[in-house]
């Protein structure tokens, strides 16, 4: 296995995408592909991984590109404060490798070192067991400066067999409810304990996110979602003082008057709700439980209702880039795909809904697992496109940016902005 | 070595002198900002905190390590160029400065903590530049100066 190769400076890949976009950070190239080919750690990189120190996989809600559980970093940060969210990839699939250099993690591409990184810090809480038993840190997890609840890890969708086609939540559910000892579904009462736990860190974290599966049931469909997320809302609203606290959800698309009680019930200050892609045939047959309970066109329209709701610059949607380009439906090109995608972005920027995305990590636990993502080049190309739409319709990304979240890299352009 | 000479250093380490941290926007037009807290690390870097994410300042210090542009710092009559490095927003570098800053501010907050190397100091001391001026570019010198 050929990891460091000490003094190589060659031209990497990304070094030709760097000189085509010179608009885009080299930074953000490295992040961005990253992602789309995912890391390895070697072994002196893991020996740099202390879990007092770092923060380790384990906790999250979707699994790892090589379908383990183990300790290794959760992800890692780059000189920029951004975040570089991946997952690690045999090394048979290219990733990139993160080995020892100098005593610091540092990255390599085929043997050329191209950027020192950080793991993770592991917040103060971590160290912590909740009043039940359970570690902390399997109740409300963290990224650099946000703390992360996953309510209820499973999602509704499954019951009848129509999950996203690239998503692993359920697997990972009965990997980790086994392996890890995390609960499915939690506590509202403990998550706000350890929120508050959380919260006695000086200058760690600057936003509170929720996620969880879609729960179907209730008196209207969704409604039992909406419920659980009042709950935990109340909850972690006890720890501050005004009404609102910076804080996201990414939910289903629910219908007004359940998002008018989110926002009205609770601190809730940003909207999420991913589409996943966009466009409506390739939405049907690759978010089949999406389509089957809410619908293409009906999401589309409960994302623009949602900016009546939280305001503009507070509602946002996620695709998981690639997925359009995948299997047998996908578009045939990538300038197609571009081309329609952002489109589509385009129609729901200009009412007010701002569109990210994550680069589509393949997990073998899913049906689209033994599928590629797309270039380097293409989603460099959508994240300067996304960004342009910010700017052309005056879109603030603050809820969801590189402090935030992390793993948007269109988002990590907007940095620039003044809004 | 260190770039920096001790006296330097002490000048920096003062937190009563004032220091001034000048970057480029994206139209390359200069933007100067008081750095009250600019100070130096162990590793001899310049330590600017970022109180504002979305400060002029902290927008071009992102723009410079991004596009590989660099920066200046005035303190007292020296100028020293450099180029960020770093942006620390989490982990016990940034808990650190972030208590630093809350201790002295009230109710402030902290956005970032920039890293800033060190690659040249100009000494604008009026006396050694008058001197280096005279002796190098002697034509430049008026003449009313030099009669009996």
């Amino acid at each position: 296995m050929r990891l460091a190769l000490a003094g190589k400076t060659a031209p990497t890949p990304i070094d030709e995408v760097v000189r085509r976009y010179p608009d885009v950070p080299r930074l953000l190239v490295i992040k961005t592909d990253v992602q789309r080919r995912g890391v390895f750690y070697s072994d002196a990189a893991l020996a740099l991984l202390d879990e007092t120190q770092h923060q380790t996989t384990g906790t999250h809600i979707f699994g790892a590109r090589d379908g383990l559980i183990a300790l290794r970093p959760e992800s890692l940060l780059l000189r920029d404060g951004s975040s570089i969210i991946t997952t690690p990839t045999p090394l048979e699939e290219n990733p990139y490798v993160v080995d020892a250099k100098d005593g610091v993690p540092w990255l390599f591409d085929d043997g050329i070192p191209l950027e020192a990184v950080d793991y993770w810090p592991a917040p103060d809480f971590y160290a912590r067991t909740s009043s039940s038993g359970v570690p902390m840190k399997n109740i409300v997890s963290a990224r650099p400066q946000r703390l992360n609840i996953f309510p209820y890890r499973y999602c509704t969708f499954w019951n009848n067999n129509k999950g996203c086609s690239f998503c692993d939540i359920v697997s990972q559910l009965k990997k980790g409810g086994k392996e890890l000892n995390i609960p499915a579904k939690l506590d509202p009462r403990e998550v706000g304990d350890v929120i508050g736990e959380a919260l006695k860190e000086p200058g760690r974290f600057s936003s509170v996110f929720l996620t969880s599966g879609s729960i179907v049931s209730g008196q209207e469909a969704f409604d039992d979602e909406v419920d659980y997320y009042i709950q935990i809302l109340h909850e972690v609203g006890r720890h501050f003082k005004a009404p609102k606290f910076p804080s996201q959800i990414i939910g289903t698309a629910f219908t007004k008057k359940q998002l008018q009680r989110l926002y009205d019930e609770t601190g809730l200050m940003s909207y999420t709700s991913d589409i996943e892609v966009l466009n409506e045939e390739l939405f049907n047959k690759l978010c089949p439980g999406k389509a089957e309970w809410i619908g293409y066109r009906e999401w589309k329209k409960r994302l623009v209702d949602a900016v009546e709701v939280f305001g503009p610059g507070r509602v946002n949607t996620g695709l998981v880039a690639g997925i359009e380009l995948a299997g047998p439906h996908g578009f045939s090109s990538e300038d197609e795909a571009l081309e329609r995608t952002l489109d589509e972005a385009e129609e729901l920027a200009r009412q007010g809904v701002s569109t990210v995305f994550i680069v589509w990590s393949p997990r073998p636990d899913t049906p689209l697992g033994d599928q590629k993502n797309a270039s380097l080049d293409y989603y460099i190309r959508l994240a300067r496109g996304l960004h342009a739409l910010r700017v052309k319709y005056r879109l603030p990304i603050g809820f969801d940016d590189y402090r935030h979240c992390g793993n948007h890299p269109d988002s990590d352009l907007s940095r620039l902005l003044p809004y | 070595m260190s770039l920096l000479s001790s006296a330097l250093r002490e000048y920096i380490q003062d937190r009563s002198a004032v220091k001034v941290l000048a970057t480029l926007d994206g139209n390359d037009a200069p933007y100067a900002v008081v750095s009250p807290f600019l100070q130096l690390d162990e590793q001899g870097h310049l330590v600017h905190l970022e109180l504002l994410e979305k400060s002029v300042t902290n927008r071009n210090l992102l723009r410079s390590l991004w596009f590989d542009r660099k920066i200046s710092v005035s303190v007292g009559s020296y100028v020293i160029k450099g180029s960020p490095v770093k942006a620390h927003i989490s982990g016990p570098v940034f808990r650190r400065y972030y208590e630093q800053v809350r201790c002295v501010l009230d109710d402030a907050d902290l956005s970032c903590v920039w890293l800033i190397e060190p690659e040249e100091v100009v000494d604008e001391t009026y006396a050694t530049r008058k001197q280096q001026e005279e002796e190098q570019f002697p034509f430049s010198v008026h003449l009313d100066r030099l009669t009996n």
